[in-house]
């Protein structure tokens, strides 16, 4: 192979090995992912984003606030909630048993959201 | 009323008198609301002897304490959410203080302050503390309160409580008497179920039906609660589930008057015997219904800020049906 031949071939496997890894990322932001990884929703507008994701069993949620008002994380039936999140402030749980999993802010009860843990 | 007291009120300055009595109880709801769009600017009214009078709040000084004779007056304010630090509003303990030198410029020191809640904006023990500090220099010889969702926060309102529910039940609900008017303060920010507004309960009101039923048909009953009993706007949770359970209680009684906080602004609704009002916020304004993506606080420019605050003055005439209720913005 001759060099030029070499350095496309170098190119293009640096553009793939970015891919992957681009792909990776963009799975975990939609929930595809796998154990131990966090994957983040945002507060914000009085809403959650995204409502709906979709995890594997052993993923964390990382839910922060970027609102200019306090917002609790808590499920429908008690199995996790938050204190009162002020803008900045982040909550976390791991969720280990699949199943589904809808929740809503305490203070803005018509905020509400769903974790699917597969 | 006949046409020739009619006429003489009219030229004696008196700015209304009743034109439309439909349900024959001397009042005229139309006079009333329309007193009530005035008050944004400042106005005063009273009812007295079924004629309603306003006063321009600018010239009270020129008419004599006869003339504004009630015999109870409070004031509500609302919404203090100390704690709160954002553009829509960096210093709302300004803004409370100025809501406290208002209710201290008054003609006369309204008897007690009802605070209809969010008093905190984060249940935190300092910002409790705040509060309590600004409304030592009020003017008035009592305070009550109901909590907001804010009050409530991570303790399922235990502070809350401890600070001011002495002589309430439950999450802190209770009754008390003045002037021979019935006050009710509920608490409709508790339990609240994911995709709910707010929410009464059972337990309270079981109490309330309880309370109100050996109470003479004319007593004046007034209600207040953070959260509106009425539904207000659904969509932004702005409306409790079980208040029409509540109002039920209330439907024989010649006159009944709901005051509430929650949505950072002035709404009123008249109801067969029933007036509903929701005060300013002292802190910040939030949107009306509909007009924004979500109902947080709202900035507007700077100058505007204390038009869109205020604080609510409440008059009663014993004996007659409605209550005054005038709205005072802090500038």
């Amino acid at each position: 192979m001759n060099r030029k031949s070499k350095f496309c071939l170098v190119m293009w496997g640096m553009l793939l090995a970015l891919q992957l890894v681009a792909d990776a990322q963009t799975a975990q932001g939609a929930g595809q992912d796998s154990k131990g990884a966090t994957v983040d929703v945002k507060v914000d507008n009085f809403s959650f984003s995204p409502a709906t994701i979709t995890i594997a069993a052993g993923t964390t949620v990382k839910w922060t606030n970027r609102d200019d008002i306090p917002h609790t994380i808590v499920n429908d039936d008690q199995k996790f909630a938050s204190k009162a999140l002020d803008t900045d402030e982040s909550y976390s749980y791991t969720f280990t048993k699949p199943g589904t999993y809808p929740y809503f802010c305490s203070i803005h009860p018509k905020m509400t959201g769903k974790v699917i843990v597969q | 009323m006949s046409e020739s007291d009619r006429r003489t009120l009219a030229l004696a300055g008196a700015k209304d008198v009743i034109q439309y009595d439909h349900n024959h109880d001397g009042i005229d709801r139309r006079g009333f609301l329309k007193c009530m769009a005035w008050a944004g600017a400042g106005a005063y009214c009273v009812m007295q002897a079924g004629v309603m009078k306003s006063f321009a709040l600018g010239g009270l000084g020129g008419h004599n304490k006869e003339e504004l004779k009630s015999e109870l007056s409070f004031v509500q304010i609302s919404d203090s959410h100390v704690g709160f630090s954002k553009p829509a509003n960096p210093d709302v303990v300004a803004t409370l203080q100025a809501a406290i030198d208002k209710i201290n410029a008054l003609p006369a020191a309204p008897e007690f302050l009802l605070h209809t809640g969010d008093i905190s904006h984060l249940s935190k023990a300092n910002e409790f503390d705040t509060v309590d500090q600004l409304l030592k220099s009020a003017k008035v010889k009592d305070a009550f309160f109901v909590p907001g969702e804010h009050d409530v926060l991570n303790d399922d309102g235990k502070q809350y409580r401890e600070r001011y529910g002495k002589n309430t039940q439950g999450s802190g609900w209770y009754s008390f008497d003045k002037s021979g008017v019935h006050f009710i303060g509920l608490v409709n920010v508790m339990n609240l179920k994911a995709g709910g507004l707010g929410s009464l309960g059972n337990e309270q009101l079981e109490w309330m039906e309880d309370d109100v039923k050996h109470l003479s048909k004319s007593t004046p009953i007034i209600v207040f609660a953070h959260i509106p009993l009425w539904s207000v706007y659904p969509e932004w949770g702005w409306g409790t589930e079980d208040s029409a359970r509540a109002l039920g209680y209330l439907k024989n009684f010649g006159s009944v008057t709901v005051l509430n906080g929650h949505i950072h602004q002035i709404m009123q609704k008249v109801e067969g015997n029933v007036t509903f009002h929701t005060a300013m916020s002292t802190a910040f304004p939030q949107p009306k219904p509909g007009t924004a993506p979500s109902p947080g606080p709202m900035k507007v420019p700077d100058n505007e800020l204390r038009t869109v605050l205020g604080i609510t003055d409440v008059n009663f005439v014993q004996g007659k049906h409605a209550l005054a209720v005038t709205d005072q913005t802090l500038a």
